[in-house]
């Protein structure tokens, strides 16, 4: 019986049985059925607003440096009503995201810093220490402060600023594990502060007192972890598509059952077109459903949105050739699978600690994926600003995809 | 004259340095059944590979229905069904839906899956996964994928390998079957029964070479000894005669013998396949 066969008949006929055995893997169905149930109920749960609250010790007390230079602020033009109001201020309280902890002593705040003595804050207001290597109990009613840097300006810092007095020192405590970027904000946090009272007309502004901002400048748009781990979870689904995509691949290698399609009409192309076809379509369909789930598509973000998840599906589906081509076993697919998988992971994790992605981090296949998703999901990122980005995912992809077609066609044409 | 269905000549190919095929030449005619009979590693499952465009022969020529092995063409393979010595079916799918998905690699619109399921027994079982099913059904499944789009070239790669003798047997009738409808078979096997029971012609493959091709009669003719076994009673024991149909005098020596009132049988003693073929190669079949 001879006939012609189109290729686009040979293609879907390989796409419907590539539905079927996916459908009939229980292993397949349960990591699909994890993905688009478990990924948004954990969603719903996560915190949906942001405690942007800064706490930071000074010492001495602010109230103590302002009384000792009234003097000196009367000096740069500060009026009886102004000095009233930041005698009346209470500091024990957060102001604008700002929680002051005032130590009069320099060496209880080091200590506390360095976590030798601990603060805890009453309900009240009032600080109290305890010292953890002693017996001593928790105090009542207070919650324990989390202090890692504190800053200790010398008592007459507001006198010697006003004054144009050089040789100035203030000191920046911090703990060994805070980042440098937060030290080196805190360091500017003073400087600013000295030049605010040294250089301004109303050298003290309490009402419109600058934000203290850490790394990049995200005042007034904080993300929520809510929206921070939304384009971590679309990646979760690419991965986990992928492991199930480069298992299915496995299969179909380990049981030579592609040898017995190859001696049909079809040829390795079609087989190649109809898995890429369907791993893509896969992770693009199990993308958009989570993302619909979660929320985060807009009539300004879905183009690029898509275009990123796109590439993005590509590039994982690339990843599952070549480790499906290489026809281990169900448990021997899983540990080669997380050799790519956990590189390829790595940069979804700098959404959770934005501006701190080392350079190795930025170099890695993902990452522009990533931070595409995050600038259209967060910062309202578009189409020009993600040119490069882009270009960079795409030269990923034509590299991953071009190794995973190759890989599976020589492994194909092997058997 | 008939056109053969597969044309073979001097072709070659290896695996890195190893030579595994050394320049075959043979042909099989339409509703011929050509036993392909040697040991493993004979080379005879490189040759399937070869004819069936799974692998590009390093050198001579070759054409299934007229087409070159070499001309990737696709009207090749719509031609030719394939039997391979892996069981390599779809287990997560039911019996129907394996052959259905096949036919559709055919572009078969309307595929004669229950019947071909019906011929090899296993109709009853059309719905069920695969993966249920016995290593003879199984292998009864695959005879039945190489049937689906009614072949005009069927490549069978040990059929019959490790079943029992009434599956063997079943399968076999399917092949003569196809065989009969004018199909050309190239069976390999290391089976020298069925070799010698379903094929019109055996080619005995060695080491990559045709040591010798011909009908399983000639080549018993032209390898093996004429001669007759007869056993007589003698007191209480049995005593065997061996002779030799080719010697002067046999006949009447035969004749005296059947003529005994001692005799208790008489059996022709002529060369198995597997004999022949260690007497060509000094190896057996089992290889």
């Amino acid at each position: 019986m001879s006939r012609i066969v189109s290729r686009p008949a040979i293609i879907r006929a390989l796409l419907k049985k590539e539905l079927k055995a996916y459908a009939r893997d229980k292993v397949y169905l349960f990591l699909t059925l994890l993905v688009l149930i478990a990924i948004p109920i954990a969603y719903t749960f996560l915190p949906s607003s942001v405690d942007e609250t800064i706490t930071l010790a000074v010492s001495p007390s602010v109230s103590s440096m302002v009384a000792d230079a009234k003097d000196s602020l009367k000096a740069i033009g500060a009026t009886d009503e102004q000095l009233a109001e930041l005698d009346d201020a209470d500091l024990s309280q957060e102001q604008e995201g700002l929680l002051l902890i005032e130590f009069d002593d320099e060496e209880d705040m080091q200590a506390v810093v360095e976590g030798t003595l601990e603060a805890w804050q009453t309900d009240g207001g009032d600080l109290v220490l305890r010292d953890p290597e002693a017996e001593e109990d928790k105090p009542e009613d207070a919650e324990k402060l989390n202090l890692d840097i504190g800053i200790a300006f010398p008592k007459d810092f507001i006198a010697d600023i006003t004054a144009e007095r050089s040789g100035v020192t203030v000191t920046v405590y911090s703990d060994a594990n805070v980042p440098e970027e937060i030290q080196g904000a805190m360091t500017s946090f003073v400087r600013e502060a000295a030049y605010q009272l040294a250089g301004q007309e109303l050298p003290v502004t309490m009402t419109d007192e600058a934000g203290i901002v850490l790394g990049t400048d995200r005042a007034g748009d904080q993300v929520s972890l809510k929206d921070k781990l939304r384009p971590m979870l679309i990646f979760m689904v690419l991965l986990m598509e992928t492991f199930s995509m480069a298992s299915l691949i496995s299969t179909e290698v380990l049981q030579r059952t592609v040898t017995a399609v190859l001696v049909t009409p079809a040829k390795t192309s079609d087989f190649l077109i109809a898995k890429t076809i369907f791993g893509t379509l896969m992770s693009l369909g199990q993308g958009l459903i989570v993302l619909l789930l979660v929320g985060g598509l807009t009539p300004e973000n879905w183009s690029l949105v898509l275009a990123v998840l796109l590439i993005g599906s590509m590039m994982f589906t690339g990843v599952a050739l070549f480790v499906g081509s290489s026809g281990r076993d169900f448990m021997g697919q899983l540990f080669y699978s997380m050799v790519f998988v956990i590189p390829l992971l790595i940069p979804s994790f700098s959404v959770m600690f934005p501006g701190t992605a080392a350079a190795w981090v930025k170099v890695l296949p993902t990452y522009p994926i990533i931070n595409t998703l995050v600038g259209a999901f967060n910062y309202g990122m578009t189409w020009s600003d993600a040119a490069g980005s882009l270009a960079y995912a795409v030269i990923w992809l034509v590299v991953l995809f071009g190794a995973g077609l190759l890989a599976l066609k020589r492994k194909v044409e092997s058997l | 004259m008939t056109e053969p269905a597969i044309n073979v000549e001097d072709l070659r190919f290896s695996y890195g340095d190893l030579e595994a095929v050394k320049g075959i030449s043979f042909d099989v005619k339409p509703g011929e059944i050509l036993g392909f009979l040697g040991p493993n590693g004979a080379g005879k499952s490189t040759t399937i590979k070869m004819l069936t465009g799974q692998v590009t022969p390093k050198s001579g020529k070759a054409q299934v229905l007229g087409i070159d092995i070499a001309a990737d063409d696709p009207n090749l393979q719509a031609q030719i069904g394939v039997c391979f010595e892996e069981k390599n079916l779809y287990l997560n799918m039911s019996a129907k839906e394996n052959l259905d998905f096949y036919a559709s690699l055919f572009g078969i619109k309307e595929p004669e899956t229950m019947e071909i399921l019906r011929r090899v027994g296993l109709a009853e079982r059309a719905k069920d996964r695969v993966h249920s099913f016995s290593k003879g059904m199984r292998q009864r499944m695959m005879i039945s994928r190489a049937f689906i789009n009614k072949p005009k070239v069927l490549f069978l790669d040990e059929p019959t390998d490790g079943l029992d003798p009434v599956t063997s047997a079943s399968i076999r009738k399917t092949i003569k079957e196809e065989a009969d409808r004018g199909a050309a078979v190239l069976l390999t096997t290391h089976d020298m029964f069925e070799a010698d029971e379903l094929s019109d012609r055996i080619a005995f493959i060695n080491d990559g070479e045709i040591v010798a091709l011909d009908t399983a009669e000639n080549l018993k003719q032209k390898y093996g000894t004429r001669s007759v076994k007869v056993r007589l009673r003698e007191g209480s024991g049995v005593r065997e005669e061996h002779i030799e149909l080719a010697d002067e005098g046999s006949s009447a020596k035969l004749a005296e013998l059947a003529a005994s009132p001692d005799l208790l049988t008489i059996h022709t003693e002529e060369a198995t396949l597997e004999a022949i073929f260690i007497e060509l190669t000094g190896r057996g079949l089992k290889g």
